[in-house]
């Protein structure tokens, strides 16, 4: 049982992984401030979700978990509704 | 009823420590504020059965906009076509609706960058995408979900 719940962590956290480094690379690669912003919510809202997802198994209790629970939804809404936010004032600055 | 929940949320989040409570009512007491301040004038009543189905899509399409970047970052030539587009909202402006554009800026290739009226503009990694007929699906979905 601890080696399946040791190997979920480890598939669900280099996943997330992966999703936070594509992000990463998009913000680099990606050739304007807007289309960066796709890279910066989207890969990185699903990463966190994967690390959460891997680290839920591993809290010791259900404070733990609301925890991770809570710091995934907060990262989301505050990055989504930020990146809304730039990129009005982005659209706004190209007239 | 509304203070008691962001109690709960400061309490799981930060401990059951009696030397910081008094932070916890102080940091409870301004989040109720500042949520009643940004209230809707009109109540929202959630519809079950639609907001499963919303839930639902936004977790695709949430997973499906984390792949869709990822694959286009990766790819040699990224295929984007980028530019504005733009869809119209049935909503008037109302918190409803910026709840929905938050909603539509985790969807897969869109952001939205502000309303103008009714129409909604958004940025798209391809403009080659249906996306007015999506944005459109999804805001029929939301409106059904929120009533």
């Amino acid at each position: 049982m601890s080696l399946a719940i040791d190997a979920f962590t480890i598939i669900c956290v280099a996943a997330g992984v992966f999703f936070y480094v594509a992000g990463t690379i998009g913000l680099i690669r990606f050739p304007d401030s807007l289309s960066r912003l796709h890279a910066l919510t989207k890969a990185d809202n699903l990463g966190l979700g994967l690390v959460a997802l891997g680290l839920l198994p591993r809290a010791s209790n259900f404070p733990d978990a609301f925890k991770i629970i809570m710091i995934w939804v907060l990262v989301l809404l505050s990055g989504a509704s930020a990146a809304q936010m730039i990129g009005r004032a982005l659209r706004r600055g190209r007239r | 009823m509304r203070f008691g929940l962001f109690l709960f949320v400061w309490l799981m989040i930060a401990g059951w420590d009696p030397k910081d409570l008094p932070v916890g009512f102080i940091a409870a007491c301004g989040a109720c504020w500042t949520s009643l301040l940004l209230a809707p004038q009109r109540k929202w009543r959630l519809r079950y059965a639609p907001t499963v189905e919303l839930l639902i899509r936004f977790l695709r399409g949430s997973i499906v906009a984390g792949f869709d970047v990822a694959m286009r970052v990766l790819r040699p030539d990224m295929h984007l076509a980028p530019g504005f587009v733009t869809a119209s909202l049935i909503a008037s402006p109302s918190y409803s609706r910026d709840a929905f554009c938050l909603y539509q800026s985790l969807q897969p290739g869109v952001l939205p960058a502000g309303a103008e009226g009714d129409v909604l503009m958004l940025h798209a990694l391809d403009t080659g995408n249906p996306i007015p007929e999506i944005v459109a699906q999804d805001e029929a979905l939301f409106e059904r979900a929120v009533a």
